[in-house]
């Protein structure tokens, strides 16, 4: 598939759809993998990551693979194009910034990818909307088991898989939900969901915005350790957390919405306003403005619009993603009003056919 | 520095934004960077959004920490990385190294994951075990008295600065009294080896 056939649709992952998504964006799990046999990549030259790259994406796009597997080596594509990855989620940024023969596989509806040469030779990754760790694993385990089949992975029955970093040794396994939790930030709660977390050992962070800003409000919780507990009580431990937070979320949007109920549909629909008018508008006010609308659309202030159509927005409306449909690389003016120009239209539309 | 948002409090909290590929940075204090949801972990500042880096980093950072520099350098014979580079970097060179660094790894993945053997899947492939190098074994072997006392009080002192932390003050003390006690017959190899 062309890379430029994706910007007409969006992941699997962003439907809005699966359990608890009015809260739970998404359910990730990541393994990594590395080939026996091989240096790890710190030590690995350029045609040891070319026979890497080859093994694996031979066996990724081999015949015995049902669906229609897309294949993309980043030196080929532009630096946009890369962006474009990381704003999907398929890649990570240092994926997209790093050197050598490196590459990305994945499945139709983005559901699964794999980055072959990132930091491990492999970081096989399942994408799902909602809480779904349990469905998310049970798909990846079979794309590695395939893998498998013909690919000897560095494994010790002590460390288990083996990782460049040991902070990744044991299943090698990373399982995180994304969180949007706009009522416990408003009213300054989200502190003791970081404590909460903290205390039995899973990890949060803000997921847009670099460093310590949780633009949008999307918070990700995910194990640290992965030696020494099995996939299963990896997925069960980070599950555990999550109907508490989700709760804790709902009752405080209702305790805002009886106490409170102009003053939070007076943001909402300020909001909505504001992104329905803007004619020049920056990354980080239409991730703040797109996370006061969602919550308005659970709360079921807006009718007629849709959640899936606001979870877009905050995909499709990155600079990549902007800059691919304009067909152009833009400067950053450029790219707000290109940015405003589209929210205004995607909401007018959507708007308009729920009302007709 | 001021900070940005109330024009009143002393700015502690430093913020890098990145958004249309433009730094911005943003000066707050605590209060009002915990109004805008922002945790404050100054070591998260310059970190990617993958999670991870933090934990790698951190990693990093307690070996640094962890250890003198004169214990003799064991390097991989098969990636020909070293210990200490190991140290510095946090990156394996090879899958080798987990056997070759034998203790110094379970250590640090006992530090890292509280454990140190795994659990969960294995390859159904089965025969992809890291192989036993005798000669990774022999290098352990060679390990002087003095490296091992030093390695035992390291790990100690990690032990001492846990309980610190916890404010469990007598079993700090006892810690400390045994630190004394092995950094006391570190260099006692030597001696006799000099008498010889």
């Amino acid at each position: 598939m062309e890379l430029d056939k994706l910007q007409n649709q969006v992941g699997e992952w962003l439907s809005g759809k699966g359990p608890e998504s009015d809260i739970v964006i998404s359910s990730r799990i990541r393994l990594a993998r590395n080939v026996s046999g091989h240096s790890f990549l710190s030590r690995a030259n350029l045609k040891d990551r070319s026979r890497l790259e080859q093994v694996i994406r031979d066996r990724l796009m081999g015949p015995e693979v049902s669906t229609e597997v897309s294949y993309f080596s980043l030196p080929d594509l532009s630096s946009v194009d890369r962006q474009f990855l990381v704003e999907r989620h398929l890649i990570s940024r240092e994926h997209a910034l790093g050197k050598g023969p490196r590459g990305v596989a994945m499945s139709p509806r983005e559901n699964l990818s794999v980055m072959i040469n990132e930091e491990d030779h492999l970081r096989i990754q399942g994408l799902h909307s909602g809480l779904q760790l349990r469905d998310t694993w049970e798909e990846l385990n079979r794309l590695d088991t395939y893998l498998e089949e013909t690919i000897d992975f560095a494994f010790d029955s002590q460390f288990g898989y083996l990782t460049i970093c040991p902070t990744n040794a044991g299943t090698g396994m990373r399982a995180s939900v994304m969180l949007h939790l706009p009522a416990l930030v408003m009213t300054g709660q989200i502190e003791k969901v970081f404590q909460a977390v903290s205390k039995i050992n899973l990890a949060v962070r803000g997921l847009y915005g670099e460093g310590t800003k949780a633009s949008g409000d999307f918070y990700q919780i995910s194990n640290q350790q992965t030696l020494g507990k099995s996939e299963g009580e990896i997925i069960r431990n980070v599950e555990s957390v999550i109907p508490q937070i989700v709760k804790f979320e709902r009752t405080v949007r209702e305790t805002l919405l009886e106490n409170k109920r102009e003053v939070i549909e007076d943001k909402v629909w300020r909001a909505y306003g504001m992104l329905r008018s803007a004619r020049i508008i920056n990354s980080e006010e239409t991730m703040d403005l797109l996370s006061v609308v969602r919550l308005g659309v659970n709360l079921g202030l807006i009718p007629g619009l849709r959640i899936q159509t606001i979870n877009e927005l905050f995909i499709l409306s990155q600079p990549a993603h902007l800059q691919k449909m304009e067909q152009s690389e833009l400067g950053s003016t450029e790219r707000d009003i290109t940015r405003a120009t589209f929210i205004r239209n995607r909401l007018r539309v959507k708007d308009g056919q729920s009302e007709s | 520095m001021q900070c940005e948002v109330c024009q009143d409090a002393v700015a502690t909290v430093h913020l890098t934004d990145v958004s249309n590929n433009m730094k911005k940075e943003i000066h707050l204090c605590e209060g009002c960077a915990k109004k805008r949801g922002t945790t404050i972990k100054s070591h998260m500042n310059k970190e990617p959004n993958y999670p991870e880096f933090k934990t790698a980093q951190l990693a990093a950072a307690e070996f640094t920490e962890s250890g003198g520099g004169e214990e003799t350098d064991l390097v991989c014979p098969t990636c020909g990385i070293s210990y200490s580079k190991f140290r510095s970097t946090g990156k394996f060179g090879c899958p080798e190294d987990y056997k070759i660094f034998g203790q110094h790894v379970v250590q640090l993945l006992e530090k890292i994951h509280h454990k140190v053997q795994h659990s969960g899947k294995t390859p159904r492939s089965g025969s992809t075990e890291v192989p036993e190098k005798p000669e990774s074994m022999e290098m352990e072997r060679q390990e002087t008295e003095d490296e091992s006392l030093i390695k035992q009080a390291d790990g100690l002192r990690e032990e001492l600065r846990v309980a610190i932390e916890d404010e469990q003050y007598e079993k700090a003390a006892e810690l400390r009294d045994t630190i004394y006690g092995i950094e006391g017959r570190i260099g006692g190899q030597k001696k006799a080896s000099q008498k010889k």
